[in-house]
């Protein structure tokens, strides 16, 4: 018992921090530095707890005698925590300068933004349907809040309403999915899909093929793949930077964590049917998301854009896995690690600037930006390059591990599918390095503004770059190879079929 | 004595890394010219010294002695292992001594006439490395250290050819000097590649080579004997690959100097001397051989007798120098061959210095015609001069003399009588045109000659002298029986020479024939330009055709640069432009407008993206009732 609320601290820890920012938000003296402190030492502490607690934990259910099996820990829903709490305290930390120059931002904004963490972290732990549908609720209504939060601001609202209405209309495949297969099997838990097909190998299982069709549309919709990504330029163009880059980075890894647990354990039986499902919603994603991605003129639509197309290249290794790819699934939990720290990089760069006086919204503003903030352009180019996938980057390893998955599943087209995109990507990301490089400005050139922000950009560079060329040759700094290893570990863990 | 050698062939190259360093790094010219001076000259003279050194410790063993030295193992593959190491038999510690020494004295002579220039310490910097990649060459003990010799001599005359790069024409020297010897070069490294090839597992030293020639079959010899000669054309300045030599008189007088006597255009007589077991199995290519060395001889010296530049004069000399050479290195006669490359250094190296030693009298004037009776302003460059052209020509008992009777000799005994033939007509015309230029320059009175004087220094006209000596003596070395002499040279470089007994007799007729030749040249230049001679001037057919050098250049302009540019026009224009660009930006317009299409359709409405929604769920469950039916 005392080790299990041992292990639910770290929960426990954030949603406390929520209700304190709550609290304290009816003190108008409080200011939004402090506000953001408190913040990020609540999750700075969940981060550490659950740092501790990484490798000695392994497929506990929390709580047992009260709950039964709806909470598992292991190291894959740990490994997915701390990939939550550290993009809830990147955000934060990034967008401090940005904070301080808007003023509609209050207490609440952080409170929400610590629920939508604590839901997507009860999303990891999820072992039971209708408990994973309570998360993602928390976690989407949170963020549904938070796209709205500048009620000013017209698209903003407008962008909070297209989410709620198409998220709300999403959510419902997802429990009538679950009601099929509680009628179906008579339980709603990971896992008792998995055992009773395994036991009922005659039974008609139709009914179960459609439920979990539905529930994948869901997460679908959640990932922005093609046909439902229609939401996704709107919203993140809509909600303000800091929800952006929340979105981009962090929700979606929140949305993986549920989904390569189902993928791994509940479909196993139907990898055949739903592969080939999945084969043709990446081709129309990486399509069409490329599409769309070439024809923004706005740097945030077309980040936006693109990160439907990462959401294709996931889809790629997601069918790889039931065709047998040993490799494809830590390539995801790879790929969502490098997608993170690139993403929030160019979105962190994106956001501060748009804390200054200009505004820079379109590809054209950016025209000589090297030569006002030489640094800054550095850092872009680096997060350019490595969405791009560009070697010694780490988005080139990630996207390495993705086509290497579809090569070893036999999915030749879709890894010379992927490829061709990757290819067609180097126009918008390179046009950005090009505008900034190749044109005059005259603007005076700035001084490298040191501070939370800048400084965690830069980090989020090195990283970048360390993950790109990293190895295991510079003592008690992990490389990428550790990256990898820790990834493979947390599918192991889950891999452990239950019965 | 394997540290010495290393010395040897490291000094050069570290004194020209750490001259370069300097000049590099001095950007405000505070180093003095003294510092290059005395390192760029202190160091040639170390090597010449250990040269020296290692030469006297040869001469004291058998002839079979040799000294090895491995630097490092360079490569290693298995059980392959390529070392860059360096060996001194009597062939390569014969030419390392007197390139050093020649060397030695060129730089010397090149502190005195580089003075007060910009780029004095690159210019040392580069000297210095010339020397190096010409010892690496001579000392390498494998066939791929020898080719990094090879090119690094290639890429250092470039350098240095172009060294005055703010010259249109110069650099367009450099590039042609550049891009010939690439043209040789390739054919060199296709000759390594087959006998690498051939060679398989038995390793791939010289010293390997020589020991399982025999196990490599005659045709495939023939090729490597080919190509590897292409290579030699092209560094030793042999038709077809010969046009870049005159052009490369672009670089100062010091490097024409470097690269005509000591470095450079040796390395393909030594090549094929050094591969002399190779070409002894495959006589039919060493006829060839020679074949091409008496037609650029004889060529060159028909050239050379209608120019009016003196480096030209000079450079078409050397070309028809080293055709001598290659008769020898063809036929068979390796030590001649060789021996001709050490007398020949000593008067060539002579004859560039004194040429530049009036070009700078005269202030960068190189018009022979525009000279003249300089014989009593500059006396010492005259007397020089004057045994160097002696020597040249063939008269006894000036170094020339001996080494070319022993190639003539070995033309006629070996019965290739056309080739005998060509090379005496070949040195009656040396003989015609060296005292033609002689008499132009320092003797004849010319009317247009009001040019003043500049005073020069020591370091410009000592050297003069101890090559002057060298030029006289020289020759006793490999004298043969029949002059008194006892063969040292021959007996000591100890080559796979094919040998022809012959009577003192014959020796003294052929030699007769010689020196009867040479001096009827002379008397032909001394009858038509003792007093007052007259330029050239191309008003008869043939003569229009040898002033402008047979239109070699031309022809190889129309021939190959033309074609190859406007293939590269093809290229850049129609396949590049049209078809590669323009099949592109046709699938990026027709990407672009789907895209504008597809996006069209984020028109912001809720009611149009639920829509969607829910037609992706419908075409989702469609898909999947296919699949389900299929299965």
């Amino acid at each position: 018992m005392i080790e299990d609320i041992l292990l639910a601290l770290p929960l426990a820890i954030v949603v406390l921090g929520a209700i304190v920012l709550m609290l304290i938000s009816h003190f108008p003296t409080v200011s939004l530095k402090k506000y953001n402190l408190i913040a990020v030492f609540f999750l700075v502490c969940a981060f550490i707890l659950k740092l501790t607690q990484l490798d000695d934990s392994n497929h506990i259910y929390l709580f047992e005698p009260l709950f039964n099996k709806m909470f598992v820990i292991d190291t894959f829903s740990n490994l997915f925590d701390l990939l939550f709490l550290a993009g809830a305290i990147v955000t934060l930390l990034i967008n401090t300068h940005y904070f301080q120059e808007r003023d509609y931002y209050n207490g609440e904004f952080f409170s929400l933004l610590l629920f939508s963490v604590f839901g997507m972290m009860m999303l990891s732990h999820a072992n039971e349907l209708v408990t994973a549908f309570i998360s993602l609720e928390i976690a989407s209504i949170s963020v549904y809040i938070l796209v709205g939060y500048n009620k000013n601001s017209l698209k903003s609202s407008e962008a909070m309403l297209t989410y709620i209405v198409l998220g709300a209309l999403s959510s419902t495949f997802f429990i009538l999915g679950t009601a099929l297969i509680y009628g179906v099997v008579g339980s709603t838990f990971i896992g008792d899909i998995y055992s009773f097909i395994q036991n009922n190998p005659t039974k008609e299982i139709t009914m179960l093929i459609v439920a979990l069709m539905f529930i994948m549309v869901t997460i679908l919709f959640k990932i922005g793949a093609v046909p439902f990504h229609s939401w996704v330029i709107d919203v993140y163009q809509g909600a303000p930077y800091p929800i952006t880059m929340f979105m981009a980075a962090t929700f979606k890894i929140a949305v993986f964590a549920i989904f390569l647990r189902l993928y791994l354990i509940d479909f196993t039986h139907f990898y055949d049917i739903f592969s080939k499902i999945l084969q043709v919603v990446a081709v129309v994603t990486l399509i069409g998301g490329s599409w769309l991605a070439i024809s923004q003129n706005n740097l945030k639509r077309m980040l936006a854009g693109s990160s439907i197309v990462h959401a294709g290249y996931l889809l790629i290794a997601l069918s790889s896995i039931g065709l047998g790819a040993e490799f494809a699934a830590p390539a995801i939990v790879f790929y969502l690690m490098s997608y993170f720290l690139s993403a929030v990089g160019a979105f962190g760069i994106l956001s501060f600037i748009a804390a200054q006086r200009r505004r820079r919204a379109t590809f054209d503003d950016f025209k000589g930006f090297s030569q006002e903030r030489p640094y800054l352009a550095a850092m872009m180019t680096i997060f350019m390059l490595s969405l791009a996938g560009f070697p010694s980057t780490i988005g080139f390893l990630a996207k390495f591990y993705i086509f290497l998955s579809a090569i070893e599943s036999g999915q030749i087209f879709l890894a010379g599918l992927g490829i061709t995109v990757a290819f067609i990507s180097i126009y918008y990301y390179f046009k950005l390095i090009a505008l900034m490089y190749f044109y005059p400005t005259d603007e005076e050139p700035k001084k490298f503004p040191f501070g939370i922000s800048s400084s965690v950009i830069f980090l989020m560079a090195l990283l970048t770059i360390w993950g790109g060329v990293g190895t295991g040759w510079i003592p008690f700094l992990p490389g990428v190879d550790t990256l990898v290893e820790t990834a493979k570990e947390a599918i192991n863990s889950i891999s452990v079929k239950p019965y | 004595m394997s540290t010495l050698l290393l010395l040897v062939v490291f000094l050069p190259f570290l004194s020209a890394l750490v001259l370069g360093l300097t000049y590099l790094f001095d950007t405000h010219k505070r180093v003095n010219e003294k510092f290059y001076t005395i390192l760029g000259v202190a160091v040639p003279i170390l090597v010449t010294i250990l040269s020296f050194v290692i030469v006297l410790d040869l001469m004291s063993h058998s002839s079979t002695t040799v000294v090895t030295a491995v630097a490092f193992n360079w490569l290693s593959i298995d059980s392959f292992h390529i070392d860059l190491a360096f060996v001194a038999d009597p062939l390569s510690a014969v030419m390392i001594s007197f390139i050093t020494f020649i060397g030695t004295l060129i730089h010397i002579y090149a502190a005195a006439y580089m003075s007060s220039d910009q780029g004095f310490g690159k210019f040392f910097s580069y000297f210095n490395l010339f020397l190096g990649s010409m010892l690496l060459l001579v000392l390498a003990s494998n066939p791929i250290i020898m080719f990094i010799g090879w090119e690094l001599v290639g890429l250092v005359s470039y350098l240095l050819i172009g060294f005055y790069n703010k010259e249109y024409e110069n650099v367009t020297a450099a590039n042609k000097a550049f891009i010939v010897n690439r043209v040789g070069d390739f054919g060199f490294i296709i000759g390594l590649g087959i006998l690498f090839v051939a060679m398989g597992d038995n390793g791939f030293t010289f010293a390997d080579i020589k020991e399982n020639i025999y196990a490599i079959d005659n045709h495939t010899l023939t090729l490597v004997g080919i190509f590897l000669f292409i290579g030699a054309m092209g560094k030793s300045a042999q038709i077809p690959l010969y046009v870049w030599l005159p052009d490369a008189m672009a670089g100062p007088t010091p490097v024409s100097a470097l690269i005509h006597a000591a470095t450079m255009v040796t390395a393909g007589v030594y090549m094929v001397a050094r591969f002399s077991f190779l070409y002894n199995e495959i006589p039919q290519v060493g006829e060839f051989i020679a074949i091409i060395g008496v037609s650029s001889a004889l060529f060159a010296a028909i050239i050379a007798s209608y120019q009016s530049d003196i480096k030209k004069i000079l450079a078409y000399s050397t070309m028809s120098q080293l055709g001598y050479m290659f008769v020898a290195v063809g036929l068979g006669a390796y030590s001649a061959g060789i021996f001709h490359v050490f007398t020949h250094a000593f008067f060539k190296a002579l004859l560039f210095m004194g040429a530049g030693a009036v070009i700078i009298a005269l202030h960068h004037e190189q018009n022979i015609f525009k000279m003249g009776s300089l014989k009593k302003a500059l006396p010492l460059v005259y007397i020089t001069m004057f045994i160097a052209t002696l020597a040249i020509s063939g008269i006894p008992p000036f170094a020339g003399f001996f080494s070319k009777d022993a190639i003539l000799n070995h033309a006629f005994m070996s019965e290739h009588y056309t080739i005998w033939v060509l090379g005496v007509i070949t040195a009656f015309l040396t003989a015609f045109y060296m005292f033609r230029m002689l008499f132009i320059v320092f003797v004849a009175d010319m009317k247009n000659n009001h040019i003043e004087h500049k005073a020069l220094s020591k370091a410009l006209t000592y050297p003069l002298i101890v090559l002057a000596i060298g030029a006289t003596f020289a020759g006793f070395l490999g004298a043969n029986e029949a002059y008194g002499g006892s063969d040292l040279f021959k007996s000591f470089i100890s080559l796979n020479d094919i040998n022809y007994s012959i009577s003192h007799s014959t020796e003294y007729m052929l030699g007769f024939v010689n020196v009867l030749v040479s001096l009827l040249g002379v008397t032909l230049a001394y009858k038509y330009f003792r007093t007052s001679p007259q330029e050239p001037l191309p008003n008869k057919r043939v003569r229009t055709l040898i002033i402008n050098k047979f239109y070699v250049d031309e022809l190889y302009d129309r021939l190959f640069v033309q074609n190859l540019r406007s293939l590269s026009n093809f290229f850049n224009k129609t396949v590049d432009e049209k078809l590669i660009d323009g099949f592109i930006n046709n699938v990026v317009h027709l990407n672009l407008y789907v895209a504008s299409k597809f996006t069209s359709l984020q028109n912001g409405k809720i009611q149009h993206y639920s829509i969607y929604l829910l037609s992706g769920v419908s075409m989702m469950s469609l898909l999947l009732i296919y699949i389900l039916e299929v299965r």
